[in-house]
């Protein structure tokens, strides 16, 4: 095993280990991992951006080998050619960075402009399309198909199609707000009401599973490094998380007193 | 005798969450170091899953995404892994991209992993076309002209001069679209800037969290089947014929689950004899 496979071993298991102390109380351990996290991702994220796409994609079109820039020496070979329009790219995100100095912070609007324009047009189009179109136009279905059984749990079925019809309408009309929710109306809703409830429980219980999954494989990779291979790693930390937590508790119940 | 048995509720109802979670953690726990092996049972969208990659012809080109990083690496991982293993036993070629930073990490892992069995080669058997930060912007990008997001792989290469990315042009040169997703960018703009508007052929696996909100793209067949969390993951292992860490990880979880449900039932029923109790004193 090399020494970088075993320091990264060790540094994981400290990291999760400081982490899962938060569960005790908020201590120095959590509070050193929580740092870590954040700098790591912050800076890890800004590295790979550059290099995957300023990089490549905008100075590549803006300094190409031999391009009309080539005069000033920088010259960034990613077969492209000579783009003009990438200066405006560049205008912008330079006016955002800008934006740190107080005396330039209205520069960061224009980029943010921008941003917000082309997300609100390109998620506008997609909601549109597929979860509005085609969900309207599935839920479009013929209650009694052809032999259909009445009853399939897990497949189609009249029932089903019942149900999905019920849910479909009664959820909606809950949301529908110019009439007030009394008589068959106000039942209707209710309905609707109790198809959202079941929605949410089972959205809890997803989010409870996804959560158990995540720690066993925490768990698993904390068994992985307890091995002898690693100089239990997860052991030894075990042990000087646990006595630093139980002497700090100490320290804290005496400075009470 | 029924009194006593009210006041040991209400005292469990009360207990530190400290022991919850040391009670969940030993659930955990346990069935990971004395293996226990449970039946696993394939739903209807896993299965639609696993025949929906069957009906690819065989030797297509197929787009697999690594849309998610280390914290859902255990749901998502195990199912990519055996996605990849059923594609490349399928004679696919593999195509990978990344929506999340740290993917591509993920996806060398799992390259990693199945890299002997298949005798993998790179750029014969698949080729990493990396990261590209930009979320819907990258599909966007894809669908229209593959080049203008991905000038170089992830080493560096340049896709022209890249055999397997002859007659690659965009997302429609595809015969099939996989995203293993953990949350944002992942299924949701797939399906939304790829695979709705190309009409190419896609699925995905998801995190647990995610599934409610994605389940009615199964049911309007815009996503042929799904991969639901750990246990889409165990059970398309099983139908892959490949058992790896999500089947292993089943008993841990049904452990667990039996904890939290037993910790509901006596939370609730605790909660009512409370209130039963202070009832019964304020009159």
């Amino acid at each position: 095993m090399t020494l970088s496979t075993m320091i990264g071993a060790w540094v994981a298991v400290f990291l999760t280990l400081s982490i899962f102390s938060y569960l005790y109380k908020d201590n120095p351990f959590y509070k050193i991992a929580e740092h870590v996290f954040v700098g790591v991702s912050a800076a890890y994220v800004a590295a790979i951006s550059f290099w995957t796409q300023i990089y490549p994609n905008l100075l590549g079109r803006l300094f190409p080998k031999d391009g009309p820039l080539s005069f000033t020496g920088l010259e960034f070979d990613f077969n492209h050619s000579f783009n003009i329009l990438y200066v405006f790219p560049l205008l912008l995100g330079l006016m955002m960075i800008l934006s740190v100095f107080q005396k330039f912070n209205w520069m960061a609007r224009w980029g943010i402009a921008y941003t917000v324009a082309i997300a609100a047009g390109l998620k506008a189009f997609g909601y549109l399309n597929s979860n509005v179109l085609n969900q309207v136009s599935a839920s479009v279905i013929s209650l009694f198909g052809e032999n259909l059984p009445f009853f399939n749990i897990s497949g189609d079925s009249v029932f089903n199609n019942i149900v999905l019809l019920l849910g479909t309408i009664s959820s909606l009309m809950y949301f529908y707000f110019s009439k007030e929710q009394r008589g068959n109306f106000g039942k209707l809703t209710r309905v609707g009401i109790y198809f959202l409830m079941i929605s949410f429980g089972a959205s809890f219980g997803f989010a409870v599973m996804g959560r158990i999954s995540l720690l066993v494989g925490r768990f698993r990779e904390l068994i992985a490094y307890s091995e002898p291979s690693y100089n239990y790693s997860t052991i030894w930390l075990l042990i000087l998380i646990v006595a630093f937590l139980f002497y700090h508790s100490l320290r804290e119940k005496e400075s009470n007193t | 005798m029924i009194r006593n048995l009210e006041n040991l509720i209400i005292k469990v109802g009360d207990v530190d969450r400290r022991v919850i979670f040391v009670l969940i953690g030993l659930a955990v726990l346990i069935p990971l170091l004395t293996p226990v092996s449970l039946p696993i049972r394939e739903t209807p969208t896993t299965v639609k899953f696993y025949e929906g990659i069957e009906e690819i012809p065989k030797g297509s080109k197929v787009l697999v995404s690594f849309d998610y990083g280390p914290s859902t690496r255990p749901e998502i991982h195990p199912m990519n892994v055996a996605v990849l293993r059923h594609m490349l036993r399928n004679e696919h070629k593999v195509y990978i991209s990344c929506l999340w930073p740290d993917g591509i990490y993920m996806a060398l892992d799992a390259l990693e992993d199945i890299s002997d069995e298949f005798s993998l080669k790179e750029y014969e058997d698949y080729v990493l076309l990396g990261y590209r930060p930009g979320a819907e912007a990258v599909i966007k990008g894809l669908a229209s002209d593959l080049r203008k997001v991905y000038t170089v792989d992830a080493n560096g290469k340049f896709i022209d001069d890249i055999k397997m990315m002859d007659n690659v042009k965009n997302l429609n040169d595809f015969a099939y679209i996989y995203s293993g997703s953990a949350g944002y960018p992942g299924t949701f703009e797939w399906v939304k800037y790829g695979g709705d508007p190309t009409g190419v052929r896609m699925s995905s696996g998801t995190t647990s969290v995610q599934v409610n909100e994605v389940i009615p793209y199964v049911r309007s067949g815009q996503l042929i089947g799904l991969l639901a969390g750990m246990p889409g993951a165990a059970e398309y292992e099983k139908l892959v014929e490949s058992p790896g860490i999500a089947i292993k990880g089943m008993a841990a979880q049904s452990f667990a689950h039996i904890v939290i449900v037993v910790f509901i039932i006596f939370g609730n029923i605790a909660f009512f004899l409370k209130q039963k109790k202070e009832r019964k004193y304020s009159k």
